[in-house]
């Protein structure tokens, strides 16, 4: 009895921090989204998500479609990196990390500077006689702010799990007779697996869920879910507000959920 | 494990195709290394070496850690290129050639087996990527596994393995591609004693029983000697000596090579004329002709070799300084004129005696003076202590 209250004791600050972080939000979201203005429990804003469909496929499209450019452009620098001697992984290591060091708004503004119209790439174009081009406000600047802004959270757990598989593996697929292709589809991306399942999810949640970026670099006609919800909220509707992010929960569970089919394997993946 | 097993491994696996071999043109050497150099950052690892290895050939590399053994089995792999020189297996020259268009597989010093893989799969590996018929993989796959007793393991995952289950799955992923040369790199190192000593005899008869080229590396002169047709001694990047285990004790090369293979008393002497050696002021007869009069020379006596007598029939005599039981024989550490002689003997004499020692001629073994001359063979400052010690740092050293 003594030892059990004990434990519930040294629990007890996790416990609390958890109810007041994790379990209260959460319970006033769903509060929000089941009530009206004046406290009723209704089911109108869950149901009325209709109305949001198209941006919420958008917000999927976009997500998806950024999260394979950064797995794609992640996985051979991850390789890369950690082959390398140990001194150039901790300069590679630094360069993916520096932009990290910035503000996500000061860096997504510092793209405006370079893709409007009189920006950098166009003032250079036009240097040549070119027409400016029309890069932002299009969906292909969004999934670039996306890209560019996430792409350490996908090259950090790819390279870790990377790092883990031991060189005489690689000499052993080789000796076995695997040339390159056949060791890397062998060996190297399935002992990668649960790296790139974390990073795709710690890539595709913030894209999906993403406000800022599509509004500096997209237009209205890139808006994501996520400035729905940050609008509703600034135009103090809270109940759609709430009910569309308990949408958004769900949807995000769900894929998860698909994702994790793909493996069974549980070290060094971040999965639910 | 037994007779049985390695019946079945030499029914499924001697294939015809290996005598065809033995009558194509190059006589029958397999591996040839010509003046192979290598260094590695500025430090050189091997210098100059040069290496014939014939078919069917069970050879040893043999040195401490550091002496460039494992660096020239990876350049029989392919895994490691030289500087310089050629390689040559079976008869084309290799370098710059990729280790998966090679004809020869490799057991790892961890195995190397792949986690993610289950024992079926580890041992299909090399079939599956060369495309072999599935029927095929499947008959040849639960073949060697049946050969190496594993039979019902294959579904099993490699971490739920013991160490002895694991290197007989190495073994099965190496051998079941039928490879013309095994490379073996320290591939019992991980295991305990007793089942270290069976493996020993089971690679043994495996490699007897299947004929192909068995190349294996260890630090271990015990297993070096067992094991092998040939042995060859290295020592910093070069070759110390060439031949068989008998060859190697019998006769060995330089002071390097006595002192690393076994134990022996390696004394300064003067060849005053063939078959007469001095050694204290005292002239020894011995067997070995061929050296110039009066040459200094290295002189080489076994433990076991010398005979313990009374003190006024022996050729030389001195005072027991130490004596240790060691089940077969006694050691005994004995004072003669300032050098500490090893006898291995079953007489058992008291610290402080003064004894004898006899030599019979054919126990005498003389070398040439080498680089190594002094730096080995006196047992003051020797203890059983030291000895494991010394062991310890070898077993736990990793080589490039």
């Amino acid at each position: 009895m003594k030892s059990s209250f004990l434990r519930r004791l040294i629990n007890a600050p996790y416990l609390l921090w958890s109810a007041i972080f994790i379990i209260v939000p959460l319970v006033i979201v769903a509060y929000y989204a089941f009530t009206d203005e004046s406290g009723n429990y209704t089911l109108s804003y869950i149901l009325n998500i209709g109305e949001y469909k198209e941006v919420f496929i958008r917000s999927l499209v976009y997500a998806v479609i950024a999260t394979l450019i950064t797995l794609v452009m992640s996985y051979p620098v991850a390789y890369y990196m950690s082959r390398s001697k140990v001194s150039t992984q901790k300069i590679m290591m630094l360069l993916v990390m520096l932009p990290m060091w910035m503000n996500l708004l000061i860096r997504t503004y510092s793209w405006t500077t370079i893709l409007e119209k009189t920006g950098l790439i166009n003032s250079f174009l036009g240097f040549f006689g070119v027409e400016p081009l029309k890069l932002i406000g299009t969906p292909g600047a969004v999934i670039l702010g996306m890209v560019y802004n996430y792409i350490p959270y996908m090259i950090l757990p790819i390279y870790t799990v990377m790092t883990k598989i031991d060189n005489s593996l690689l000499e052993a697929a080789e000796d076995l007779g695997s040339n390159g292709w056949a060791k890397l589809k062998r060996v190297i991306l399935p002992l990668s697996l649960p790296g790139v399942i974390s990073g795709i999810t710690m890539v595709f949640v913030p894209s999906v869920s993403t406000f800022y970026i599509s509004q500096k670099l997209g237009g209205a006609q890139t808006l994501m879910i996520g400035d729905i919800i940050q609008k509703r909220f600034d135009a103090l509707s809270y109940n759609t507000g709430a009910a569309l992010s308990l949408i958004m929960m769900v949807v995000i569970l769900i894929s998860l959920a698909i994702m994790n089919r793909f493996t069974d394997d549980d070290d060094g993946g971040i999965i639910l | 494990m037994g007779s049985l097993v390695l019946l079945n491994i030499r029914q499924q696996f001697l294939l015809p195709q290996r005598g065809m071999h033995i009558m194509s043109k190059n006589e029958n050497i397999v591996v040839e290394l010509e003046n192979i150099g290598i260094s590695f950052d500025d430090e050189v690892i091997l210098d100059d070496l040069c290496l014939s290895i014939k078919d069917g050939e069970f050879v040893t590399f043999l040195g401490p850690s550091g002496c460039g053994k494992t660096t020239t089995l990876r350049i029989i792999a392919g895994f490691t290129q030289p500087d310089t020189g050629e390689v040559i297996i079976d008869g084309n020259r290799m370098n710059g050639v990729p280790p998966y268009k090679r004809q020869v597989n490799t057991i790892f010093q961890r195995y190397a087996l792949f986690p993610h893989l289950n024992v079926y799969e580890n041992v299909a590996f090399g079939l599956r990527v060369n495309k072999v018929d599935k029927k095929e993989i499947d008959e040849r796959v639960t073949a060697m596994l049946k050969s190496v007793n594993l039979s019902g393991f294959e579904r099993r995952q490699i971490h739920s393995l013991s160490g002895g289950q694991q290197q007989r799955v190495a073994i099965a992923r190496a051998l079941v591609n039928n490879p013309k040369i095994l490379l073996l790199d320290e591939p019992l190192g991980a295991l305990d004693l007793k089942l270290r000593k069976d493996m020993q005899i089971e690679l043994k008869n495996i490699q007897q029983q299947l004929g192909i080229t068995f190349i294996f590396v260890t630090h271990d002169q015990e297993e070096a000697l067992s094991m092998s047709d040939t042995v060859v001694v290295m020592n910093e990047g070069k070759i110390q000596q060439i031949g068989s285990p008998e060859d190697i004790y019998n006769e060995p090369k330089n002071a390097f090579v006595a002192d690393f293979i076994g134990e022996s008393n390696i004394l300064d002497g003067i060849m005053r004329e063939d078959k007469l050696v001095e050694m204290f002021g005292h002239r020894f007869e011995c067997v070995d002709t061929g050296f110039e009069k009066n040459e200094p020379v290295d002189v080489v006596v076994r433990p076991e070799d010398i005979d313990v007598v009374s003190e006024s029939e022996g050729q030389l005599s001195g005072v027991v300084s130490s004596i240790t039981f060691k089940g077969v024989h006694y050691e005994i550490i004995v004072d003669i004129n300032d050098f500490k002689w090893m006898i291995q003997s079953t007489d058992s004499p008291a610290v402080g005696d003064r004894i004898g020692i006899s030599i019979p001629p054919q126990d005498i073994h003389i070398m040439k003076k080498s680089e190594y001359s002094g730096m080995f063979g006196d047992y003051s400052t020797f203890s059983d202590e030291m000895e494991l010690l010394n062991e310890v740092e070898v077993d736990g050293e990793d080589e490039t």
